[in-house]
C-alpha cells in the first residue's frame, strides 16, 4: 500500500517516530502480508453503540460465569444416583445430566458468543492479503537437491561394493520379516480345533455331551419337553451342555418351534432331502443364527410362518425348509434333528448337518 | 354343527324337487323358475331351521354375563366369525378354544371389531367397555374354553409387587430381552415385521394386555403359554416391561427420542447439530 | 547478600528476549500470527469436526479412567436395578458403571458418543464443501487424500467405540463384522479366527478392540488431522474469487487477533452444541440393551449413522450368492454379503482418492488452483457430486427402513424394493437435475451481466410494449462499464453476481442483517493494492 517499500536494511525499527502500527505493518511486510484496510469499530471512544456492545460483552463473560458456577453446583448438589432417596430426590433425578448440558451448553455457549461478538465488534475491521508462493522450486535448488540424494549413493559406493549391497539387503530382509512374523504369527490362528473347522461344528454335537445326544434347554439349562410348547408358539433354545447358553456357544441357539397341525403337515411334505426325518411330530428346530450375517433370526410370526431377521430383513420360510425368501440372504437356516428322549425331554439326535450362521469361502 | 344341519336338509330336499319336475320339453324352459323356487325352498329352510339351531344352543345354560356377551356377539362380530362362533372362511377365523384372554385382549385394546381387512389390525379406542368385553370373553369362554385372564385387580398386584424386587425386574428383564425384543425392540417401541406387518408398541399397554396377548398369541405373535412362561414369569415380564415405560429414571439421559437408536440420534446430529453450528459459521463468517 | 529487585514491567519483555536468545523464535512466531485466513462460512466447516475431535480426546481420558474391557464373566451389583444379578461381561458391568455409578459418568460418556457423530457429520459436510468448489484440485490432492483416510479411520474408530461396551446392539454389530470378515474369500475363516482369537465371540476381540480405540487409530488420527493442518498451512487456504483476489494471494485477516479469536470463539459454541447434546439428548441407553447374548436382538439394530449406509447396502443386495463347484470337493463360496461390506467400501475408497486425478485428467488439467469453484460453474463436478450424495442418501435410509417401516406404516419389503429401485433411478435422476440447476444458474448470473438487475419496474413504451428496466451493474473499477462491457455485457468473475438492488455496488457478498437487509450496502473494499494490470486480468479469469 505504500508506494516506498524500505529494504530490510534500511528499516530503523529503533527509529522513534515510528507508531506501534508501522511495526506492526513492517512486520507484516516481511511476512509477505499488506494489511490493505484497517479500520478501528469505533474510532470516536465512548458512543452510546460502543457501550453496547460493551454491556453485550459484559454480560455474555458474566453468564458464562454463572453458567459455570451453577454446573458445579448442580454436579456436586444435584440428586444424581439412581433408585435412591426420598420422592423429592427420586424426582429430580432425571434431570441430573439435563441441567449438566444445560449449564454447561449456555457457559460454554455464552463464553463463545462473547468472543465472536468481541472479534466482530470491537476488533478493528481489516483486510490483509498474502502473497502465496506457490509452484515448484527453483530450478537450480531442484539440480542441488537432486544432486545430494544422488551422490549418498556414490558416497555408499553402492556400485563399486555391490556384494556389500546384496548382503546388506540379505540381511535386511528377515529383520522386516521379524517384525511381520511377530506380529502375524502371534495373531494368527488357524480355524481348527481338535482337526475340526470351527465353523463346522456347534455345542449340538454329542462329543460336548460325552457322546450322548444333546438336550434342548432353557436358558437357565433346564430340559425342554413338548408339552412346554403351546401350538403357534416358539421357544430360544441353547445345547444342554456346560455353558451352553453362554456366549461359549454363540452359534448354537436354536428356535424351537411349535407348529400348527396342518402347518407341520405341510413342513414335512415340502422337506428336502437332508432335512427328512429332522421334524418331531409338530415340532421343528432351527438355527437362530441367520445365514447371512450371523444375528439372531427370531421374529417369528406365527400365522405366515415367517421368521425375519432383524438386521437386514432377511425372511425365512418355516413351513419350507426355512428357505430365504425375501431380502440378502441366500441360504436357508439350517435344521436340526430333534426327537424326544425316553424322558420325555427334547434331545438333538445330531449335530447340525450343515454349517450354521453366515456363509464363508469354504462353506459347501 | 349348525351348517351341518342346516345343509343337510338342502341336500336331500332340493334335489328332491327338482327330479318330481322333471320332464324332456319342460327341462330347459322351466330352468329358471326350477332355480327360483330352489333358491326360495332353501332360504326358506333355513329361516325354518336356523331358529330352531339357536333354541337348541339355548338349552346349554349360558350365564347371565355370558347371555350378555352372546347379544353384543350377534350385533357385532357374527359378521365375520359367523354364527356360534364358528368363524367364516376367508372373513374371520373360529374363536372356539380361542378363550376369554383373547376376546378380551382383542376388544379392549380396540383391535376388534376390525374397522377394514389391513394387513395387521391396529390397536385403536376400543368400541366397548370393559365389562362388555368381559361379557364377550364368558360367551367365547363358555361356547369352547380355552385360556382365560387373571383378574385385573390381582395381576396388577401381583405385577407392583415385582416391580418392587429387583431381583423379580432383573429377571423379566432377562425373559424379555430373549422371548420378546427381537420384535417389539429393547426401547418396548415395537418394530416392523414383514409385508406390512408390525409388531406394536407396547408403551401404552396395560398389565392385562401384555399377559392376554403372551397368553393367546395375536395374529402373528407367538404363544406363550402357561406352560412356557408360568404365570409369575409373565407378571416379571410385565413388571420389566412396565418399569421401563413407567419410571421415569429409565431414561436418565435426556430426552430418549423415542428410544429407536440410532436412526434419531442420527437425524439430531443432523437436523439439530450440524444445523445449529451451520448457522452460527454464517454468523461467525457474515459482515460485522 | 544484596537483594535484586525484579523489575515487575521489564519481566515480559526479558523474559521473551530470555526465550528468543533460546529459540530464535521472533521471526517464525510473527510469521505464524500474521499469517492471513480467508473468512466464509464454508471454510468453517471442517473446523467443527477437528473441535469434535479435541472433545473426543478429553471426555474419551475421562472414560478411560472407568472403563475395562476385559470379557471376563461378572454379576452386576450397581446402582441401576432392573439389571441387578444379571451376569455379563465386566466390559458391559463398568459402562453401566460409568453410567450410573460415576457421578457425572454418564454426561461424559454422552458426550463422547455425541461428539463422535458430529466428528463423522462436520467430516462429511466438510468433503462436501471441498468437492463442489474444487478445493480438492492440484496442489492439494494429497490433503484430499489425508482428508478421505481421516472418513474411513474416524468411522473405524466409531465402530470400535460402538462395540466397546458389549451391550447387545455392541455384540450385533460385532457378530455383522466377524460375517463381513468370514465372507472375504479364501482367507476369511483365518482372518476371523485371528482377529476374534477363535470362534466368535471369542475371549479377546474387546481387549484388541479397545487398545485399537484408544491408541492405535487415535495415534493415526492425530497423525492424519496433523498432516492435514500442516498442508494446509504450508499450502495456505483456498479462496472465493473477488475483488483483489487472485490465485497468488490470500486476502482475508491475519491469524492473530482477528481469526483465532472467531475460531477459538467457535470453539467454544461447538463445546457448547456437544455439551447440550450430551444432557439433553440420551443417546446409546446401554442399559435397556442388556448384556450381548448370541440369543438376544432386537427390532431396529442399526449402527451409528456414519455406518449406517453400509448396512443400508448389505440390506439392498440381492442374494446373489457366487458358488465355484469343481469336479472335486465341496465347492467353494462367496456369500452375498461378500459385495456390499467389503467391495463396496474398496471402491468407495478408491474413487474419492483417484478423484482429483481422473477429473484433472478428463479436463486436461495441469494449473495450480489457489481460487475456488462456485458449484455452477463446473456443471459436471457438481452433476456428479449430487450422483454420490444421491447414492449415499438412498443407502443411508436403507440403513434404518426397518424403522422408517414402522413409523411410517410402510411396508418393510416395499421399503427394501424401494431402496433397490431407488439406488438405481435416485442417482442419474440427481445427477441430470444437478447438471440443468447448475447450467440454469449460471444462465441467469450471464442474464444480469447482460442486462443488469432486474428492478421489477414496468415500463410502457410509446409504441405500447411492456418492457423491464434493467439497472445495469457497475464494472469493477466502480466507474460504471466501459463502452466494450456496455456492448457485450461484463465479464463473469467467478463469484456473486448481485441480483437484487440493494446489493449492487456491494462487492462483498453479505449484507448486515441474516434474514433481511438491516443496513444499506456497505462501500466495497477499495482494491488499493490493485494498480497495475496483471492482477485484475487474474480476478476476471478466476477459476
Amino acid at each position: 500500500m505504500t508506494t516506498h517499500h524500505p529494504s530490510d536494511d534500511e528499516f530503523d525499527a529503533s527509529d522513534a517516530s515510528l507508531t506501534r502500527f508501522d511495526l506492526v505493518k513492517e512486520g507484516a511486510r516481511r511476512d509477505g502480508v499488506q494489511i490493505v484496510h484497517y479500520a478501528p469499530r469505533f474510532p470516536v471512544p465512548g458512543t452510546r453503540a460502543e457501550r453496547r456492545i460493551e454491556r453485550v460483552l459484559s454480560f455474555l463473560f458474566l453468564l458464562t460465569g454463572l453458567m459455570g458456577t451453577a454446573f458445579v453446583v448442580a454436579y456436586i448438589a444435584w440428586p444424581w444416583k439412581y433408585g435412591e432417596g426420598d420422592s423429592t430426590y427420586r424426582a429430580l433425578f432425571p434431570y441430573y445430566t439435563p441441567v449438566l448440558g444445560a449449564t454447561l451448553g449456555l457457559c460454554l455457549l455464552s463464553l463463545g458468543l462473547g468472543i465472536v461478538v468481541w472479534s466482530k465488534k470491537l476488533l478493528p475491521e481489516e483486510v490483509s492479503i498474502q502473497e502465496r508462493h506457490d509452484g515448484p522450486s527453483d530450478s537450480t535448488e531442484q539440480v542441488l537437491t537432486a544432486a545430494t540424494i544422488l551422490n549418498m549413493g556414490d558416497e555408499l559406493g553402492l556400485k563399486r561394493r555391490r556384494f556389500v549391497g546384496l548382503a546388506f539387503l540379505a540381511g535386511a530382509a528377515p529383520l522386516g520379516a521379524v517384525a511381520g512374523a511377530l506380529l502375524v504369527g502371534s495373531l494368527i490362528k488357524a480355524p481348527t480345533q481338535d482337526g475340526e473347522n470351527v465353523f463346522f461344528t456347534t455345542g449340538w454335537d454329542p462329543k460336548h455331551n460325552d457322546g450322548k445326544p444333546v438336550r434342548l434347554t432353557h436358558e437357565d439349562g433346564t430340559p425342554i419337553r413338548p408339552a412346554d410348547v403351546s401350538v403357534g408358539g416358539q421357544i430360544t433354545v441353547f445345547p444342554g451342555i456346560p455353558h451352553g447358553a453362554t456366549n461359549k456357544w454363540a452359534d448354537s441357539p436354536t428356535l424351537l418351534i411349535h407348529l400348527r397341525e396342518q402347518d407341520a403337515e405341510l413342513t414335512k411334505k415340502q422337506a428336502k432331502e437332508l432335512n427328512h426325518g429332522s421334524q418331531w411330530q409338530n415340532f421343528v428346530a432351527y438355527s437362530k443364527i441367520c445365514t447371512h450375517a450371523g444375528c439372531p433370526a427370531s421374529l417369528y410370526e406365527q400365522q405366515t410362518n415367517r421368521l425375519l431377521c432383524p438386521c437386514h430383513q432377511s425372511q425365512f420360510q418355516i413351513t419350507d425348509n426355512a428357505r430365504p425368501i425375501f431380502g440378502p440372504a441366500s441360504r436357508a437356516l439350517p435344521q436340526l434333528p430333534i426327537t424326544v428322549d425316553d424322558e420325555g425331554y427334547f434331545i438333538a439326535t445330531q449335530d447340525y448337518k450343515i454349517p450354521v450362521g453366515p456363509a464363508f469361502w469354504e462353506r459347501p | 354343527m349348525t351348517s351341518e344341519q342346516s345343509k343337510r336338509p338342502l341336500a336331500r330336499l332340493v334335489p328332491g324337487g327338482a327330479r318330481a319336475a322333471r320332464g324332456k320339453l319342460r327341462r330347459r324352459l322351466s330352468a329358471a323358475v326350477r332355480l327360483v323356487a330352489a333358491l326360495t325352498l332353501a332360504g326358506g329352510l333355513y329361516t325354518a331351521y336356523a331358529p330352531g339351531v339357536g333354541r337348541a344352543e339355548e338349552t346349554v345354560k349360558l350365564s347371565d354375563a355370558a347371555a350378555n356377551g352372546k347379544a353384543i356377539y350377534e350385533v357385532s362380530c357374527i359378521t365375520c366369525h359367523g354364527r356360534n362362533a364358528q368363524g367364516v372362511e376367508n372373513r374371520g377365523p373360529s374363536l372356539i378354544g380361542v378363550g376369554s384372554a383373547a376376546v378380551e385382549f382383542q376388544v379392549n385394546t380396540g383391535r376388534m371389531p376390525l374397522a377394514r381387512q389391513e394387513a395387521q389390525a391396529e390397536r385403536k379406542t376400543p368400541q366397548f367397555d370393559e365389562s362388555q368385553a368381559a361379557e364377550l370373553g364368558a360367551y367365547i369362554q363358555e361356547l369352547g374354553g380355552g385360556p382365560q385372564l387373571p383378574s385385573a385387580e390381582s395381576l396388577d398386584e401381583q405385577v407392583k409387587q415385582a416391580r418392587g424386587s429387583d431381583k423379580i425386574l432383573a429377571h423379566g428383564g432377562e425373559l424379555y430381552r430373549v422371548n420378546c425384543s427381537s420384535c417389539h425392540a429393547f426401547s418396548t417401541g415395537g418394530g416392523a415385521l414383514s409385508s406390512g406387518k408390525f409388531a406394536p408398541s407396547l408403551q401404552h399397554s396395560t398389565n392385562r394386555d401384555i399377559y392376554a396377548a403372551m397368553l393367546t398369541g395375536p395374529q402373528n405373535m407367538p404363544v406363550f403359554g402357561n406352560n412356557q412362561l408360568s404365570p409369575d414369569d409373565k407378571a416379571a415380564i410385565i413388571a420389566y416391561i412396565q418399569d421401563l415405560n413407567k419410571n421415569e429414571a429409565a431414561d436418565p439421559g435426556g430426552w430418549a427420542l423415542g428410544r429407536y437408536g440410532p436412526v434419531p440420534e442420527g437425524l439430531v446430529i443432523f437436523l439439530v447439530g450440524i444445523a445449529a453450528l451451520v448457522f452460527a459459521t454464517l454468523w461467525i463468517a457474515g459482515k460485522s | 547478600m544484596k537483594r535484586r529487585k525484579i523489575d515487575v514491567r521489564a519481566l515480559p519483555a526479558n523474559s521473551a528476549r530470555a526465550l528468543d536468545e533460546r529459540f530464535q523464535a521472533a521471526t517464525p512466531l510473527r510469521r505464524l500470527m500474521n499469517k492471513v485466513f480467508p473468512d466464509h462460512w464454508s471454510f468453517l466447516l471442517g473446523e467443527i469436526a477437528l473441535y469434535s475431535f479435541i472433545v473426543l480426546l478429553l471426555s474419551g481420558i475421562f472414560l478411560a479412567l472407568f472403563f475395562d474391557p476385559s470379557l471376563r464373566e461378572v454379576v452386576y451389583d450397581g446402582s441401576y436395578a432392573p439389571l441387578r444379578g444379571v451376569e455379563m461381561s465386566q466390559a458391559y458391568n463398568t459402562a453401566l458403571h460409568i453410567s450410573f455409578d460415576v457421578r457425572g459418568g454418564l454426561f461424559m460418556r454422552q458426550m463422547h458418543h455425541w461428539a463422535a457423530l458430529l466428528f463423522m457429520a462436520a467430516i462429511v459436510v466438510h468433503m462436501f464443501r471441498v468437492f463442489f468448489t474444487g478445493a480438492f484440485r492440484k496442489p492439494r490432492e494429497a490433503n484430499w487424500i489425508v482428508g478421505v483416510l481421516l472418513f474411513w479411520m474416524g468411522f473405524l474408530e466409531g465402530f470400535g467405540g460402538y462395540s466397546l461396551p458389549d451391550d447387545a446392539l455392541s455384540g450385533t454389530g460385532l457378530r455383522i463384522a466377524s460375517a463381513i470378515m468370514l465372507s472375504i474369500p479364501i482367507v476369511g475363516t483365518w482372518v476371523t479366527t485371528s482377529l476374534f482369537g477363535g470362534e466368535f465371540p471369542g475371549e479377546v476381540i474387546l481387549d484388541r478392540l479397545y487398545i485399537v480405540h484408544v491408541l492405535l487409530v487415535p495415534g493415526a488420527l492425530l497423525g492424519l488431522i496433523s498432516v492435514h493442518m500442516g498442508l494446509l498451512v504450508k499450502q495456505k487456504h483456498t479462496q472465493w474469487p473477488g475483488p483483489g483476489r487472485t490465485n497468488n494471494n490470500v486476502v482475508g485477516v491475519r491469524m492473530f487477533p482477528g481469526f483465532a479469536a472467531k475460531a477459538g470463539g467457535f470453539f467454544m459454541i461447538v463445546f457448547a452444541m456437544i455439551a447440550a447434546l450430551a444432557g439433553l439428548f440420551q443417546i446409546n441407553p446401554i442399559w435397556l440393551f442388556g448384556p450381548y447374548k448370541a440369543a438376544v436382538v432386537s427390532a431396529a439394530s442399526q449402527p451409528d449413522w456414519y455406518v449406517m449406509f453400509l448396512d443400508g447396502s448389505t440390506r439392498l443386495f440381492p442374494a446373489w450368492e457366487i458358488r465355484f463347484d469343481f469336479f472335486y470337493g465341496d465347492g467353494y463360496t462367496i456369500p452375498p454379503i461378500f459385495w456390499p461390506t467389503v467391495v463396496l467400501p474398496g471402491i468407495l475408497t478408491m474413487l474419492p482418492i483417484f478423484y482429483p486425478f481422473i477429473e484433472a485428467r478428463f479436463s486436461k488439467d495441469k494449473e495450480v488452483h489457489n481460487l475456488l469453484q462456485r458449484p455452477r460453474d463446473n456443471p459436471l463436478r457438481t452433476a456428479l457430486g449430487a450422483m454420490a450424495i444421491a447414492f449415499y442418501v438412498v443407502l443411508l435410509i436403507s440403513g434404518g427402513n426397518d424403522v422408517v417401516a414402522d413409523k411410517f406404516h410402510i411396508s418393510l419389503n416395499a421399503m427394501t424394493w424401494a431402496g433397490r429401485i431407488g439406488i438405481l433411478i435416485v442417482p442419474p435422476l440427481a445427477y441430470y437435475v444437478a447438471f440443468r440447476v447448475a447450467l440454469g444458474l449460471q444462465q441467469h448470473d450471464r442474464e444480469v451481466l447482460a442486462h443488469g438487475v432486474e428492478t421489477g419496474i414496468i415500463r410502457r413504451l410509446p409504441d405500447g410494449k411492456f418492457v423491464e428496466i434493467h439497472q445495469p451493474l457497475p464494472s469493477g473499477n466502480g466507474h460504471g462499464p466501459s463502452d466494450e462491457e456496455a456492448h457485450h455485457g461484463l465479464e463473469y468473475g467467478g463469484w456473486v453476481v448481485p441480483k437484487k438492488m440493494n446489493r449492487l455496488g456491494a462487492l462483498a457478498p453479505t449484507v448486515k442483517g441474516f434474514f433481511y437487509p438491516i443496513e444499506k450496502a456497505g462501500p466495497a473494499p477499495k482494491p488499493r493494492q490493485l494498480d497495475d494490470d496483471r492482477d485484475r486480468e487474474e480476478i476476471t479469469s478466476g477459476h
